[in-house]
């Protein structure tokens, strides 16, 4: 568990005119990202024949496929439901770049891969650049 | 909605508190025993959705209820006592005391 879940709040106040805005945040795919590229170390290292090495590896696949997931469904949230057609129009790449994104959650999935890893934190980055800058 | 530890923490979502309060912030709340008084922001169930909080400012306090308002300049951009009118006192959760986050705008709430 990370910090950031640890601090969270369990609780929203609304500070609204009457149509809810959601709270997006793209540090959850972030983190999520950094797990998998996590677990790829972790299974390639692991070469042990023991009990407790190969619980260590199976739970890091499985870590690996769990945390590919939730980076493609925490992408595929901000794509849908925080950006806007006025971001596209500044960002003409988004919908490419969100794709591959989510393509590579997938390819995560399916492999071991170092650089399918590498690639996908590196997506999310520029995806989260993308957001904080249409944040300001 | 009534927490149930004397603090506790609450998430801002929407833009009506704004510059007092942004969109995201966080913010540490303490339950209010006491009644509210004008000019402090409050944490307060919605009157139309008792499970749902609202953060808001108190313009006033009357025996007929407890008048809250967002700091927006712009109306249009708070659902508050100018729509549903005064809450009750009881309706009156909490004050948010600190927001911790984010990292560059920690700072009391006033």
């Amino acid at each position: 568990m990370d910090l950031r879940s640890i601090i969270a709040p369990r609780l929203v106040a609304h500070a609204h005119c009457d149509i809810p805005c959601g709270i997006y945040d793209p540090s959850a795919a972030t983190i999520a990202a950094q797990t998998v590229a996590k677990m790829v170390e972790k299974i390639t290292g692991s070469t042990g024949t023991d009990e407790a090495s190969r619980n260590l590896f199976i739970r890091s696949v499985a870590v690996k496929e769990e945390h590919a997931q939730i980076c493609k469904k925490e992408l595929l949230i901000l794509w849908s439901d925080y950006f806007k057609p006025e971001h596209l129009e500044k960002y003409p790449k988004l919908h490419d770049t969100f794709w591959k994104a989510a393509k590579l959650c997938s390819k995560n999935k399916q492999s071991v891969d170092a650089q399918a890893a590498a690639d996908l934190q590196a997506a999310v980055k520029e995806i989260a650049d993308i957001f904080w800058a249409t944040k300001k | 909605m009534r927490p149930a530890t004397a603090l506790f923490a609450v998430a801002v979502a929407g833009q009506s508190m704004e510059p007092t309060l942004r969109d995201g912030d966080w913010l540490l709340v303490r339950r209010l025993r006491r009644p509210p008084r004008p000019g402090e922001v409050v944490v307060a169930a919605d009157p139309r959705e008792p499970e749902r909080l609202l953060v808001k400012r108190v313009r006033s306090v009357a025996p007929e209820g407890v008048t809250i308002q967002g700091d927006h300049a712009d109306p249009a951009e708070s659902t508050d006592s100018r729509q549903f009118g005064p809450i009750p006192r009881s309706a009156v959760v909490g004050r948010p005391l600190f927001r911790y986050a984010p990292l560059d705008r920690i700072g009391l709430v006033r």
